[in-house]
């Protein structure tokens, strides 16, 4: 018995493919968007729209500055929500299904498969916070040209150009786009650790959970970190600092946007510096998860 | 299961090399005016302990926000004591935002301080003028730390030397604040000449404001207003200079129209 | 002789059980080869040990001791990969791709692309008789379409060896006949085929080789035919015999020697007698089957 010539030679093997992983990362982000994850759009523009409309009684930077508070404090908690559940469903869902199987069953190496995983969930996050981003400039433009109209109509002429300049100034002054890229660095960080949970966590909600304290832990890992480093802690509490300070990301350093809004300006030096810090805590995660995973028994 | 170890592991030690680059940068970000709230449990215990962890993990602003709305609603209900309160939870949730501390100011400065006067409960005029005293002080204290959070900018020290000038009348504090805002980068075109007439007023100092309001003279007419031309006129008297080198106000008085 | 299509040599793997002492093995001292262009069956029930001697050979799982190859090339090295094609039990796949989308997705991770990839995607349709249903979401599919898209996934790329675990687990019998029928076409072309599966007389229809697997260990393995005939005895079906012929052959039997052992009027089988009843199966279906008893009655 030998193979017929309708058969023919096995098809020559790439060790690392883009062709491979942009499958997977377009099929990855097609099931995310077909979960309807965007519906949480029309809640971030209600709270965007009610709290732009609120608060006449209020001077307009205090009006701009809760406006752009309200809509970046929003833009942060939704990336990162997206982020972590959308994240943590991606595994047990292949599971599940058995797609992981046929996947990998497939010439695809499961790095490639995690990256492209991974990549699926930035691509969304992306989306997500570009659309979140037309929204809110969109609100906070509209509420500048009222605010504008009001001070022609109510200025004397020579007050007018310092009114609107004072307004400008007001919406759109500072690091808006600086605050927009750490948000979503932020969220992506979160996504890929909790990728990296979803490797070997026993359920999506032990992900879920884990991945929850960690990003409340991460907010207060400078904390812990200083106390250890200083004197005073005992010797158990010092290992319990230590313990955190190296684990965990200190998620304090993504955490700009709320002086961001009250005008404070970033660095271009200190911006590259921390968005190079969450680029490398994305791919550290992803390599120690592909370690994991590279190991696991399917 | 062993991987997960190894990956442990792997991750410690990634945490001690980047342990001290989170540092540096923490310190970067400090010195770059970030991460400057206070967190502490004065503060947890104003806005509780679900509020806390909010603050913690990136609503510091936005609970800074609901707080100063609530401010609101007490000035509304002229409840002065709640109002500090909250300005305080405020200010430290966002020491970084200056209308907070600006309004914070202006409502103990400005309106406690009025009713305070005005109190109807309070017959003795002494201690009405004491309250009185004590908002103006308060005011002064929010401003002074905020400049401490916020020594770049000119705006608060603004507000401070307004409150020297108006209300405590300390023209010498005045002319210091005022003098503090003209060097900042965003200083506003009239603090320095605000500065020099308080200096004017301010016993042992007019020489100095004197040279000072000669050298704004000079540099043109758009400078030469009416309480400058009348400032440099009191301070010729007061220091008895010499005629021949007196500045002739006459002439601009004539086109200068008081504001 | 060429290259096995698997070769299985000593494989044991052992699974920790948690917070526990004991292990349980789930295969131990497996080795097997299955030759190139065989339909090769592995038998057992339910936690044998197919289903990870499968996912072994597969790459998937790694085994403690032992090693497996895929024509020549290690189990455990991404490349093996190329050449196997696997359709495994119960199989969901994305709802919300089309049959043609699925095909292409899996394409595409074999690094197949464009009008190749178009080329393909429309031949496999047709080979497993889904061409009208390319356009239609998987999730409207039924179960047997279910499992022909997966048998289609499984050949995108060419592959010289299918593995299938449990191919017609909860298909009906038409769908059922369909698979069957599917398999023995790949045959035909000259591809390889593990199947797993405990339906004992579907295997029997379309495998040269079984192994059977208990506990992990392999207990009998060979030739369908040579393990599962009588040497000693005969079967004789006869159509239109008469009482007379019959007398005549038992007793030239008894001259040499023989004995009848029993006599009887053959049955269809209950699966054939259903499709014909519910004349579900297209006669395209079924090419080159050999029937084992005739379907005429023996009336004598």
């Amino acid at each position: 018995m030998s193979a017929p010539a309708t058969i023919g030679p096995a098809t020559q093997h790439q060790a690392f493919s883009f062709g491979r992983i942009g499958a997977i990362t377009s099929n990855t982000l097609l099931e995310l968007v077909r979960l309807k994850v965007f519906y949480f759009l029309l809640l971030f523009g209600i709270i965007l729209i009610g709290s732009s409309l609120f608060m006449v009684n209020f001077t307009f930077q205090q009006q701009f500055q809760v406006l752009k508070d309200v809509s970046l404090g929003s833009m942060s908690i939704f990336t990162w929500l997206l982020g972590v559940l959308s994240t943590a469903m991606l595994l047990p869902k292949d599971v599940e299904d058995r797609t992981l199987y046929t996947i990998l069953a497939k010439p695809v190496p499961r790095f490639e498969y995690l990256l492209g995983k991974l990549l699926g969930v930035l691509a969304l996050l992306a989306i997500a916070t570009a659309l979140m981003s037309v929204v809110f400039v969109a609100v906070l433009y509209a509420r500048q040209q009222w605010e504008i109209a009001q001070a022609i109509r109510s200025l004397p002429d020579d007050q007018i150009q310092a009114a609107i300049t004072g307004i400008k100034e007001a919406a759109f002054g500072g690091s808006l786009v600086q605050a927009v890229i750490i948000i979503y660095l932020k969220a992506a960080l979160c996504a890929s650790f909790t990728l990296l949970i979803s490797i070997f966590a026993s359920s999506m909600i032990f992900t879920i959970i884990v991945s929850v304290m960690v990003y409340f832990i991460g907010h207060i890992q400078g904390i812990a970190r200083e106390y250890w480093l200083a004197e005073g802690a005992g010797p158990m509490a010092k290992i319990f600092l230590s313990f955190v300070a190296l684990l965990f990301p200190d998620l304090q350093l993504f955490n700009l946007v709320d002086d961001i809004v009250v005008g404070t300006l970033v660095p271009a030096m200190m911006f590259w510096k921390t968005a190079g810090l969450g680029v490398i805590y994305i791919l550290v995660y992803l390599f120690a998860g592909y370690f994991v995973f590279a190991g696991k028994e399917l | 299961m062993k991987r997960l170890f190894v990956a442990l592991a792997a991750l410690l030690i990634f945490g001690a090399v980047k342990l001290p680059f989170e540092r540096s940068l923490a310190a970067e970000h400090r010195r770059a005016f970030f991460h400057a709230a206070e967190l502490n449990l004065e503060l947890r215990e104003q806005i509780g302990q679900g509020g806390f962890i909010a603050a913690l993990s990136g609503f510091r602003s936005v609970l800074a926000d609901l707080l100063w709305i609530r401010a609101h609603v007490a000035w509304e209900n002229t409840e002065w004591g709640r109002m500090k309160l909250l300005f305080d939870a405020v200010t430290s949730l966002q020491p970084r935002a200056l209308p907070f501390w600006e309004g914070a100011a202006w409502q103990m400065a400005y309106n406690a301080s009025v009713a305070a006067f005005n109190d109807p409960d309070q017959p003795r005029e002494a201690l009405r003028q004491k309250a009185q005293r004590e908002y103006f002080q308060l005011g002064e204290q929010y401003l002074l730390r905020g400049i401490k959070f916020n020594p770049d900018r000119a705006i608060l020290f603004d507000r401070l030397g307004l409150i020297y000038q108006d209300k405590m009348k300390d023209p010498c504090k005045a002319a210091w604040a005022y003098g503090e805002a003209a060097k900042r980068k965003d200083a506003m075109p009239y603090v320095q000449r605000l500065a020099l007439y308080n200096l004017a007023r301010c016993p042992g100092r007019e020489a100095e404001a004197y040279s000072g309001l000669v050298k704004l003279f000079h540099k043109g007419k758009e400078e030469r207003l009416l309480t400058l031309l009348t400032r440099i006129d009191e301070l010729q008297e007061k220091l008895n200079i010499p005629p021949e080198q007196r500045i002739d106000t006459a002439p601009d008085r004539k086109e200068a129209t008081p504001r | 002789m060429s290259t096995p299509a698997i070769s299985i040599q000593h494989v044991t793997k052992v699974f920790p059980v948690p917070f526990r002492r004991e292990k349980v093995v789930a295969v131990s001292d497996l080795s097997l080869e299955v030759e190139a262009g065989q339909v090769y069956g592995l038998l057992g029930p339910n936690g044998s040990g197919k289903s990870t001697t499968m996912k072994i050979v597969l790459g998937l799982v790694s085994p403690t001791t032992g090693r497996t190859e895929i024509f020549g090339r290690d189990s455990t090295l991404v490349e093996s990969r190329e050449d196997v094609g696997f359709l495994p039990e119960n199989p969901y796949f994305y709802k919300y791709l089309t049959g043609e989308e699925t095909l292409r997705f899996f394409g595409k991770l074999c690094g197949i692309r464009g009008k190749a990839l178009s080329q393909r995607t429309k031949e496999l349709l047709v080979l497993v008789g889904l061409e009208n249903a390319a356009d239609r979401r998987l999730g409207g599919y039924s179960k047997g379409m279910l499992q022909r898209i997966g048998l289609a996934q499984a050949l995108v790329q060419e592959p010289r060896l299918l593995v299938l675990d449990e191919p017609t687990a909860g298909v009906d019998p038409a769908g059922s006949r369909e698979i069957r029928d599917l398999i023995l076409r790949f045959k035909e072309r000259g591809i390889t085929v593990l199947l797993c599966s405990h339906l004992l007389s579907q295997v029997q229809e379309i495998c040269d080789r079984v192994g059977i697997l208990h506990r992990g260990v392999l207990v009998r393995e060979g030739r369908l035919e040579d393990l599962i005939s009588i040497e000693n005895q005969t079967e004789l079906i006869l159509e239109n015999a008469s009482p007379a012929l019959l007398a005549e052959i038992e007793a030239k039997v008894a001259i040499f020697g023989g004995r009848v052992l029993e006599r009887r009027k053959p049955q269809t089988n209950l699966e054939r007698f259903f499709l014909d009843v519910t004349g579900d199966s297209s006669p395209s279906n079924t090419p080159g089957t050999d029937d084992r008893t005739t379907r005429s009655h023996s009336h004598s």
